[in-house]
């Protein structure tokens, strides 16, 4: 289940680093990364710690970056079509 | 690569380090401590300047976890290489496997009475490999410089008469073309180790290399010296350990026998001592010698010369015969203790 969520994210992440790159936007938004943890935080209620749902999101994070910035127009649709149920 | 953020960087400053490797594409990992953020950066981090991350702000300290150097690492090629001189079923030799191969003959080419005397004299006693300069560095504009191309056809013919390879230096990429016409194998000497133009050109020179380490080189800026040669494209090089430069004056150099064993684990590439230069004093050389044979030298370059007292460069280093002769009796002892062969 967890995978399966992830690799949806991770499809996301794909198609919004085709965007990205079609409109010459960063790669990197410190800002929306930002906001991304402090919403997982604020929502977390333990037993994890803030600061371990932190760095767990921090990865997940570092890995739809990598596939943003490798992303190929045409690849996140094949992606969707091999990962869909 | 790790990048340590130093505990007062703010987010800004973070965010900076990640925008910068970012857009030079590498991945970023980043974890956040509770003191601290540690960023590790995937990628060709070979590129990277530390120095210069290291003066982004909040950076308190970069750790490089692989090498800068590639192609000479043994992580890249786990098996000893093997590089072959000369030419097969003639005066072939093999550096980097089972036995210890020595060079040896007189720091410069003179005329061809020595040559022919030194080469005789050498072979005798075990050496595989004639060594001689032509083209001489010097530490002073007005010593002895070398005969140049007549020395290369005097080696060529005192090496052929005995059946050793040859090896000898080239001081600038002008002379490749010419020296490897008539040498088996290119020596750059110890104050060319960072002369990266002549590196890259005998890169392309299609002879194996003899590479000596720099005075004042670390292990590190040897092997990347190294690297500059097999990236080029060629990767039979040699390393030659032949003393640093250190606080002490009661030798010439420092021979630093410690770079043979640190050399043998991080790269593939032989490795062998010249005792001669590594010392510096003729009584003294033999020790150094057997001690660099020890410790798993590949090889050494020994400097031995007729008549050391009419040398013209080096005679103070250079052995007598009689004493390369006794070195290598003692070797023969020595080696096959080391399941070696000499």
């Amino acid at each position: 289940m967890l995978v399966k969520l992830l690799n949806q994210r991770a499809k996301w992440a794909q198609e919004i680093g085709v965007v990205k790159k079609g409109a010459g936007i960063a790669i990197y938004q410190p800002d929306r990364e930002a906001k991304v943890v402090a919403h997982v935080v604020g929502s977390n209620r333990g037993p994890l710690e803030a600061a371990a749902i932190q760095r767990l999101f921090e990865r997940i994070i570092d890995e739809s970056r990598r596939l943003e910035r490798t992303a190929e127009p045409g690849e996140a649709a094949s992606v969707a079509e091999g990962s869909a149920p | 690569m790790i990048v340590v953020m130093a505990p007062a960087a703010d987010a800004p400053a973070i965010e900076h380090v990640i925008a910068r490797l970012t857009e030079r594409g590498f991945d970023v990992h980043r974890s956040t401590g509770a003191e601290r953020t540690v960023l590790g950066v995937v990628g060709p981090t070979q590129e990277l300047d530390t120095a210069e991350l290291e003066l982004l702000p909040g950076v308190e300290e970069v750790v490089r976890v692989s090498t800068p150097y590639k192609l000479v690492s043994r992580a890249f090629h786990p098996d000893d290489t093997l590089v072959r001189v000369g030419h097969p079923g003639n005066n072939e030799v093999t550096f980097g496997g089972e036995e210890v191969v020595v060079a040896a003959g007189p720091c410069s080419v003179e005329n061809e009475e020595q040559i022919r005397r030194s080469a005789a004299a050498v072979r005798a006693a075990g050496a595989r490999l004639l060594r001689g300069g032509a083209f001489k560095p010097r530490s002073s504009p007005y010593s002895f410089q070398g005969l140049g191309e007549q020395g290369l056809e005097l080696l060529r013919m005192a090496a052929d008469a005995e059946g050793l390879a040859l090896v000898t230096e080239v001081m600038d990429p002008s002379q490749i073309g010419l020296v490897a016409g008539y040498a088996d194998m290119l020596q750059v000497g110890a104050r060319n180790m960072q002369n990266y133009v002549l590196l890259r050109e005998l890169g392309r020179c299609g002879k194996p290399v003899l590479l000596k380490r720099g005075l004042a080189a670390t292990i590190e800026e040897w092997l990347l010296a190294a690297e500059h040669v097999a990236a080029a494209g060629n990767r039979d090089v040699v390393l030659c350990e032949r003393g640093i430069r250190t606080f002490e004056t009661a030798t010439r150099n420092t021979m630093d026998i410690s770079a043979i064993p640190v050399i043998e684990k991080r790269s593939h590439l032989p490795v062998i001592a010249d005792p001669s230069h590594g010392i510096g004093i003729r009584d003294k050389v033999a020790a150094m010698a057997r001690a660099a044979v020890a410790a798993g030298a590949d090889g050494l370059l020994v400097e031995v010369h007729h008549d050391p007292d009419k040398a013209l460069s080096d005679g103070a280093q250079s052995l007598f015969p009689e004493q390369f002769q006794a070195l290598m009796d003692q070797l023969r002892i020595i080696v096959p203790a080391l399941g070696r062969s000499i």
